[in-house]
């Protein structure tokens, strides 16, 4: 009896080991997540996540870590345009005064460093007093140059502990200046984005931790959907003015029943 | 001696005993369509507003949160439905007839009707209506 249990006992750990060694074998590999960003309205790109108005409230949200850094990363997508938000929070000595936040775009799904041909920065000068320059690169031979056109949006600000960074990329738009400058996302498609940290103004040198996830663009929604939303509103509004009106008829039948009770008693 | 005959005690006893049981039915009716009322405000200001994006609770969400919010969203419609019965159920009670399918079913329709704008929140609560309904009508069996 002892002998089957010790037996039982040896086999639930090894099982336990294997379970637990296949996840960190599939945690290991490749990009640390693939995000399908949800679609929702597009959020104000200032810095601020704007909780009285559910700005980023339909958002894909999820914890990765940059090496060791952990962050929070937030994805939404409309018609037009894929934002991105990083929160990453440290003790407010912690935060580097030149501290900045990247993301490499690569071509396509590819994780391959020649394939990171475009690059949003968002660097702070000042963190303390919000000081911060929004930076649209293009990659030439792992050399930083500057865009002809700035393409996209980008914003950062210090809340407390936490930095919050967001970036507006446009999606299916294509650029007279010449495509090489600026990766273009196609709906339906996959790309490899770099997400990277740094603590001084010096690119690719200042950058101290990355981590590359997978985003993949959704096809556009069709005014259909915005619709059938808005039917439903409009029946669950009916349904919530029936409940009432049906409640002032119930109350009045309730006061009437007590008349009739107290004159049956009489 | 009493004077009084033994029946006429008797029924005089059963009519205090039934006037005290129609002031607690008519009681009863009164709390519960008040909660019943309270449950449903709360389900309009879940259910609606913040579905709609006019207020915001759980914004800074993950997983958790996600779970909370619905649970509080199916509770408030199943709370609304529970102690809606309760009343209605009195009130019948009290006119003299039993609470039938027809109230009932408009009862359930009102209660999905307040969940059709998040598709989470319309499943649990058709299942939890489903419960509720199984469990009254196994208690009314017994």
């Amino acid at each position: 009896m002892r002998k089957t249990a010790f037996f039982a006992f040896i086999w639930i750990i090894l099982l336990n080991i294997t379970i637990v060694s296949s996840f960190c074998i599939i945690n290991s590999s490749g990009a640390a997540v693939e995000i399908d960003p949800e679609f929702g309205k597009a959020p104000i790109i200032d810095g601020t996540i704007d909780d009285s108005t559910g700005e980023w409230k339909e958002a894909y949200k999820d914890e990765i870590a940059l090496n060791d850094l952990p962050i929070d990363i937030w994805v939404m997508q409309t018609n037009r345009e894929l934002f991105i938000s990083i929160q990453l929070e440290l003790e407010t000595e912690y935060h580097n005064i030149t501290e900045f936040i990247g993301i490499l775009i690569s071509a396509n799904a590819s994780e391959s460093v020649e394939d990171f041909v475009d690059a949003r920065f968002i660097q702070f000068y000042n963190i303390s007093s919000n000081n911060f320059t929004y930076y649209d690169y293009y990659i030439n031979n792992s050399l930083f140059l500057n865009d002809a056109e700035e393409v996209g949006q980008g914003a950062g600000k210090l809340d407390g502990d936490v930095s919050i960074y967001e970036f507006s990329i446009p999606i299916g738009q294509y650029y007279t200046n010449g495509d090489n400058e600026t990766a273009i996302l196609d709906y339906e498609n996959s790309y490899a984005f770099n997400i990277t940290y740094g603590d001084r103004p010096l690119y690719p040198e200042g950058i101290l931790k990355s981590e590359i996830i997978i985003i993949n663009i959704n096809p556009p929604v069709k005014n259909e959907i915005i619709l059938t939303e808005l039917i439903f509103i409009i029946f669950s509004i009916i349904i919530f003015a029936i409940i009432g009106i049906l409640f002032g008829f119930y109350i009045y039948n309730i006061i009437k029943l007590k008349e009739k009770i107290e004159r049956l008693r009489s | 001696m009493s004077k009084i005959p033994k029946d006429q005690i008797k029924e005089q006893k059963l009519k205090i005993k039934r006037r005290s049981d129609d002031k607690f039915a008519y009681r009863t009716v009164i709390i519960s369509c008040v909660l019943s009322i309270i449950f449903f405000v709360n389900s309009l200001f879940f259910n609606v507003l913040v579905e709609i994006g006019i207020f915001s609770v759980f914004s800074n969400s993950n997983i958790l949160f996600g779970i909370l919010d619905v649970l509080i969203k199916v509770s408030t419609i199943l709370l609304f439905f529970l102690f809606m019965m309760i009343s209605v159920g009195n009130y019948k009670e009290l006119t003299g007839k039993p609470i039938g399918w027809k109230e009932l079913l408009l009862l359930i329709v009102l209660s999905l009707g307040q969940a059709l704008l998040n598709l989470w929140v319309f499943a649990f609560t058709f299942i939890g209506l489903f419960v509720i309904i199984i469990y009254l009508y196994l208690v009314q069996e017994l």
